[in-house]
């Protein structure tokens, strides 16, 4: 059988996911499990609620032990992901005060003041640029890399002529990335990714800008989310044409561009986050 | 590895998607591929497929009915319950990876992927059924 819970350490906190339904019968060795990591040391501790599907009264019990334990040595708990029948269940019970949640693991990374407020740092923008040079290398076997960052007014038109776009959405933040590539440019990692020459667009290729931007959101998104962001699934879109612009609405707020020299030519990867 | 003559639905809302998974097929040696653009022109293809298909390759992340749903549709049915069934996606979290697995996934391939990496999943999916 499937543990009830996993405990992971952390350098300045301790994550326990729970999963399942916590009741009487697997409850045994929980408290002395989390009592002998937290021996060593005395970090914060994060409840990951997202696969619990109930709690029973005895695991409440020992989380309030828990919470006191910490609380005595000037720590907190947090629970993360928690449903709203979770939260309501901590309301009912009286303890919503010792059970504080967040959304998300990076937000209360944040509230315990170990990671800072979502901006457009290199934490954020790097799985992009990786992922974009690992997807083309695998994919289209094009060798490309990043040169200055830099940044961008909103609503500026995008730099190249066919455009993969997909929306960023997190329950606290919301942006975008887009990949831009100038025609000459698109056409030959088409024809890198295709396996034949194409010399001129057409809608067969032209849904390959959301193909290959989906595929490095999909990239990022699994290594931002290990950091706890929280980017929920999109579905990309391609705009095309000389000067073209992406709606104000994907692209509000700050934004960065960074340029790319390829074996196939120049492209741009834009990333815009509003907080 | 897989008859060359087995019947092989290639799913993906992404047309040049389709074309690189159907010509990595191809290349493969296989001879009969379909293509739908999400899960509900699959399960019409699958449905209405003369020769029955013997293997689906889908993308994951698609409107309308995603390859998840479409997976669990397949399973449920008695007759095409037993499809080789492989999902591609380009998101392999954890959590998405068990949910797949639970619902009867035979394999998933991470995109961006090779020849080899496809070909390599579809030896594992050809060497389950034949056990």
């Amino acid at each position: 059988m499937d543990k009830i819970f996993e405990i992971q350490t952390f350098e300045n906190y301790l994550l326990i996911k729970l999963k399942g339904s916590c009741d009487f019968s697997n409850l045994k060795g929980f408290y002395d499990e989390v009592m002998n990591v937290l021996q060593y040391s005395r970090p914060h501790v994060i409840i990951d609620c997202e696969n619990l599907e109930s709690i029973s009264k005895d695991w409440v019990r020992d989380l309030l032990r828990l919470h006191l334990f910490l609380k005595s040595n000037d720590k907190k708990l947090r629970f993360v992901q928690a449903s709203a029948a979770l939260k309501s269940n901590f309301k009912t019970l009286g303890i919503d005060d010792a059970f504080k949640t967040s959304g998300t693991l990076k937000e209360a990374l944040i509230d315990f003041g170990l990671a800072a407020r979502r901006s457009l740092d290199t934490e954020f923008i790097n799985p992009f640029l990786d992922s974009t040079m690992n997807v083309l290398k695998v994919q289209a076997g094009v060798d490309a890399q990043a040169g200055k960052i830099y940044l961008k007014k909103p609503n500026e038109p995008l730099l190249g002529d066919v455009s993969g776009v997909i929306g960023i959405v997190s329950e606290n933040f919301t942006g975008a990335v887009v990949i831009s590539f100038p025609e000459a440019t698109f056409l030959k990692v088409m024809s890198g990714m295709l396996g034949e020459e194409y010399l001129e667009l057409n809608q067969d290729i032209l849904d390959g800008a959301g193909e290959i931007t989906n595929i490095i959101f999909g990239q990022a998104k699994v290594i931002l989310n290990g950091k706890g962001y929280g980017i929920k699934t999109a579905l990309p879109s391609v705009v095309h044409g000389k000067d073209h612009t992406v709606s104000s609405h994907d692209l509000m707020g700050q934004s960065v561009v960074v340029p790319f020299e390829s074996n196939s030519g120049k492209f741009f990867v834009e990333i815009c986050l509003s907080v | 590895m897989f008859n060359p003559n087995t019947p092989v639905l290639v799913v993906d809302d992404m047309s040049t998607m389709r074309k690189i998974v159907s010509k990595i097929l191809r290349d493969l040696g296989f001879t009969n591929i379909t293509e739908a653009a999400d899960g509900n022109l699959a399960w019409e293809a699958i449905s209405s497929a003369q020769a029955p298909i013997g293997l689906i390759i889908s993308d994951w992340n698609m409107p309308n009915c995603t390859g998840l749903d479409l997976l669990r549709r397949v399973r449920a049915d008695k007759s095409m319950g037993r499809i080789p069934f492989i999902l591609v996606t380009a998101e392999a979290e954890q959590h998405q990876v068990a949910e797949a697995v639970k619902s009867g996934v035979d394999q998933y391939v991470v995109k961006p992927f090779s020849k080899d990496a496809l070909q390599a999943k579809l030896e594992m999916v050809h060497k389950k059924y034949a056990a």
